[in-house]
């Protein structure tokens, strides 16, 4: 596949411009830059170069407004579109551009939650083999993960060759997720923080918000908490993955997509995380130019003084994580059956299930969640869970011993972890000793 | 070289990581790569054990200056608190700045020549990233006369080998333009060849030709003289491990014995000063006439001489050092460097590859790990085992690993029996 030219409409949202980075440094691509007026593509282009660390890339970056569409989508072989999520500005889009494709140039959308197939159909039947999902992690750069979707159009052997480019020239992982809402890594990924906020406000006389991010640090495999992750995101866009999800899907874990009460309060103030100021967490500049971050209490609706929780279980994870004892680790967390450590180990078995059970609806194979969730979130892989627990067997025994019933009843877990194999990824470096 | 000496394999960690970002110290690091070490070569706890009640194992130990980053020295000992296995195992650490890794492996070597033991466990290791940039800076300064070149200066290395990119421009009389085009392309040449490897720090990191060549903007600063960001390896947290072992031990243990082996060795040690080395070869055709030297000695010991090196992994903490190899490998004429590189002799496919893992630049440089981890990758090539970065033919390879100023040089020969 021969990508010498690309055209990325909407170039000065996030993704949109770290999106135009990575065409323009690994695919060495002519990237027009097309913003709504030039300033705002001049600046984006000067951002694309600072996401590649690479100001040499400034001379593949030429900013473009929507004037200039004729001139930039006739040139090119590729269009990323990466405009609001919303079908009837994507539609007004793709009629602006649709005269002006050649007959071979693809066209790839960076949504990230609706359905391709219905993207798709915006477009005369001539133009819809050439359409696809390419949906990146922010930010891309750090983030290796590719989704790619085809819609029921999609040219099977464009596919293919727009797989291999995206592999091996931009060095993207590459996963085909069949078109279902939010995809794969959002899927996995939401259902765990949106839990994880039903929880806080089923446990907020305990803390609630903090509390539960507590239970599941990093040391639980991830870099960040799961509601600090929601509020570094944004309420508001985690609310449209769920909103999405809840809306058109019917698993198991449908009602684990309900956004609780609090946090759907908090975005009709305008709180939205991190972005506005204040969400589930607010930060507060000291008189001495430090910050303090204070948490949202649920129970009282003020903000407060973070807790310093002190839970046996995970005190001595994080001591055997330090030094390197992941079986040990492990043994702290499975061993104590405080209540706060049942909560942990109930997490990280759901996240396992619902990790397979997805991957094996819309993934590739059993371990596109694994590549996914590793590459596109930076938490530990489902597969690898199992193994840090000690393989399957381990693994089933204390599901069955600390899940409750009427999860346990909704699932068949011999059937999802039938013939599981070990995960291609190292689940060391995910579990850090804080 | 008389008697056999087996390279069994090992392991490495992941440059990427930053261990004081996951939490973890040095007890972690060298838990993981002990035990991935040792499930590569088939050896468990126990057999350390039983090994070292008959008195046939030792473990070695490379790192240059833990007291500062890490505030920990006694590193020999350090491995009874990894697993209690080590407790009466011999074990010390020994310390050549940058070339401690190979220091290490030398002292192994000749144990096992000497026939003290049967097997030994070569352990490199470093932890860099536990302080700021500066302050890491200045702890490697003590690698050079500290007194006279580095104290209150900021980043001293890079300025050294920024000199010796002047003074090779001095010494050969060449274009600049086209010398630093050059370091440009050797830069490129190794981040190219890091993407192949899955433990090489810089594996997801862009660069090309312009961006290496354009120095001195944001995104490439000046980093020590006429060098950029972009000629320099990185700050790394890592460690390597490799085993080695003797004739008798591969007899009795291993079912296999098809193991590349240690054809030829050199270490020599130029003047500790950078003034003096150049002072030094002012009349010798190589501008570092010690690494030469020490390459020499290993062709001579191994019986090989360059036409029969296959590839080489060598000590580019900047592209001025590898410049310089070139020609003490003797891949060109000292002076002729440039034809090697503008001819694509050194390339992950050339004639001649250097660095097929990435080297300093590309797979990273956790100092008192990178002799260790060369000689780790010389093993995985010649045994086959390179992955997605091995090369078509891997018979012998060279390494070169320097401390300091190309004060320290250390090279080994590995290769097929």
């Amino acid at each position: 596949m021969n990508i010498k030219t690309v055209t990325v409409i909407g170039a000065n949202g996030t993704m949109g411009c770290n999106v135009a980075g990575i065409f323009a440094s690994f695919g060495d691509a002519k990237v027009y830059m097309v913003c709504r007026d030039l300033e705002a593509a001049k600046k984006a282009r000067i951002k694309a170069t600072m996401t590649v660390k690479a100001e040499a890339i400034a001379k593949n970056l030429i900013p473009k407004t929507y004037e200039d569409l004729e001139e930039c989508i006739s040139k090119s072989d590729l269009i990323f579109e990466s405009v609001f999520e919303d079908i009837s500005i994507k539609t007004d889009v793709y009629r602006k551009i649709a005269k002006y494709l050649q007959p071979h140039t693809v066209i790839g959308t960076g949504t990230s939650g609706l359905s391709i197939n219905e993207l798709s159909e915006c477009f005369d039947e001539k133009i819809r083999p050439n359409y696809m999902g390419i949906h990146m992690y922010n930010p891309p750069y750090n983030m290796t993960l590719c989704e790619i979707t085809p819609s029921q159009y999609t040219d099977p052997d464009l596919l293919k060759k727009m797989k291999i480019y995206l592999r091996s020239v931009l060095l993207r992982n590459v996963e085909e997720i069949k078109d279902e809402p939010a995809f794969m890594g959002n899927r996995i990924g939401f259902q765990f923080i949106n839990e994880a906020m039903q929880y806080a406000e089923t446990y907020k006389d305990n803390g609630g918000i903090d509390y539960i991010d507590s239970i599941l640090g990093p040391f639980t495999g991830r870099t960040m908490a799961p509601l600090l992750t929601s509020d570094f995101v944004g309420l508001d866009v985690h609310k449209a993955i769920v909103d999405n999800i809840y809306n058109s899907t019917k698993d198991y874990a449908h009602e684990t997509f309900e956004m609780p009460e609090f946090a759907i309060k908090l975005i009709s103030e305008n709180r939205l995380g991190r972005k506005s100021g204040c969400g589930l967490y607010q930060a507060v500049e000291n008189s001495d130019g430090t910050k303090t971050i204070n948490v949202y209490d649920i129970a009282t609706g003020n903000y407060r003084a973070r807790e310093k929780y002190v839970f046996p279980f995970a005190k001595q994870m994080i001591k055997e994580l330090k030094v390197g004892n992941y079986m040990r680790a492990f043994e702290r967390l499975t061993n104590n059956h405080s209540i706060e450590a049942t909560i942990c180990i109930q997490f990280l078995v759901k996240y396992v299930i619902y990790g397979l059970v997805t991957t094996k609806s819309i993934g590739e194979n059993i371990y596109s969640a694994d590549n996914v969730m590793a590459t596109g979130f930076n938490w530990v892989p489902p597969l690898a869970v199992i193994d840090a627990f000690g393989g399957v067997n381990i693994f089933k025994k204390i599901a069955s011993e600390r899940l409750a019933n009427d999860f346990l009843s909704k699932i068949d877990i011999d059937e999802i972890l039938r013939n599981v194999p070990k995960s291609n990824f190292d689940y060391r470096p995910f579990f850090k000793a804080k | 070289m008389q008697k056999k000496i087996y390279v069994l394999g090992g392991a490495q960690t992941d440059f990427e990581r930053n261990w004081s970002k996951e939490g973890k110290g040095v007890i972690a690091l060298l838990k993981e790569v002990i035990d991935d070490g040792l499930k590569n070569i088939g050896l468990t706890y126990d057999d350390i054990i039983e090994l070292n009640k008959q008195d046939k194992i030792a473990c070695f130990v490379g790192n240059f200056i833990a007291e500062y980053y890490v505030n920990q020295g006694h590193l020999g000992a350090l491995l009874t608190e990894v697993n209690p296995a080590f407790y009466g195992v011999p074990s010390a650490r020994y310390e050549a700045a940058c070339a401690s890794g190979s220091v290490a492996l030398d002292a192994a070597i000749t144990k096992i020549r000497a026939e003290d033991y049967e097997i030994a466990l070569v352990i490199g290791w470093e932890l860099m990233k536990t302080v700021d940039a500066k302050s890491c800076g200045d702890f490697l300064g003590r690698a050079a006369f500290y007194e006279d070149e580095a104290a209150g200066i900021d980043f001293p290395f890079p300025k050294l080998f920024g000199r010796l990119a002047d003074a090779t421009i001095t010494k050969y009389n060449l274009d600049e333009k086209r010398y630093l085009d050059n370091l440009a392309k050797i830069s490129v040449t190794n981040f190219a060849n890091a993407k192949r490897n899955p433990n090489a720090q810089t594996k997801k990191w862009f660069m090309n030709e312009v961006q290496a060549k354009t120095r001195g903007t944001s995104t490439n600063d000046m980093i020590g003289g006429k060098l950029g960001i972009s000629d320099c390896s990185q700050v790394t947290d890592g460690a390597a491990f490799v085993a080695i072992a003797s004739e008798k031990f591969v007899k009795e243990n291993c079912e296999n014995n098809e193991f590349p082996i240690v054809k030829g060795w050199g270490h020599r040690v130029a003047p500790m000063k950078f003034d003096k080395k150049m002072q030094e070869s002012k009349d010798n055709a190589y501008i570092l006439p010690w690494t030469r030297q020490a390459v020499l000695d290993a062709y001579k010991r191994a019986s090989l001489n360059v036409d029969d090196i296959d590839f080489f992994e060598t000590h580019d903490c900047f592209t001025s050092s590898e410049f310089a190899a070139i020609s003490a490998f003797g891949i060109t004429e000292p002076g002729h460097e440039n034809e090697a590189i503008e001819n694509g002799h050194i390339v992950f496919d050339g004639e001649k590859p250097i660095n097929p893992s990435g080297g300093l630049i590309g797979c990273g440089h956790p100092v008192g790990a990178s002799g260790v981890r060369m000689f780790l990758d010389l093993f995985k090539q010649v045994a086959g085992k390179a992955e997605e970065y091995q090369l078509k033919k891997a018979d012998n390879g060279m390494m070169l690993n320097i401390g300091g100023s190309a004060t320290t040089n250390y090279v080994f020969i590995v290769g097929k029996e």
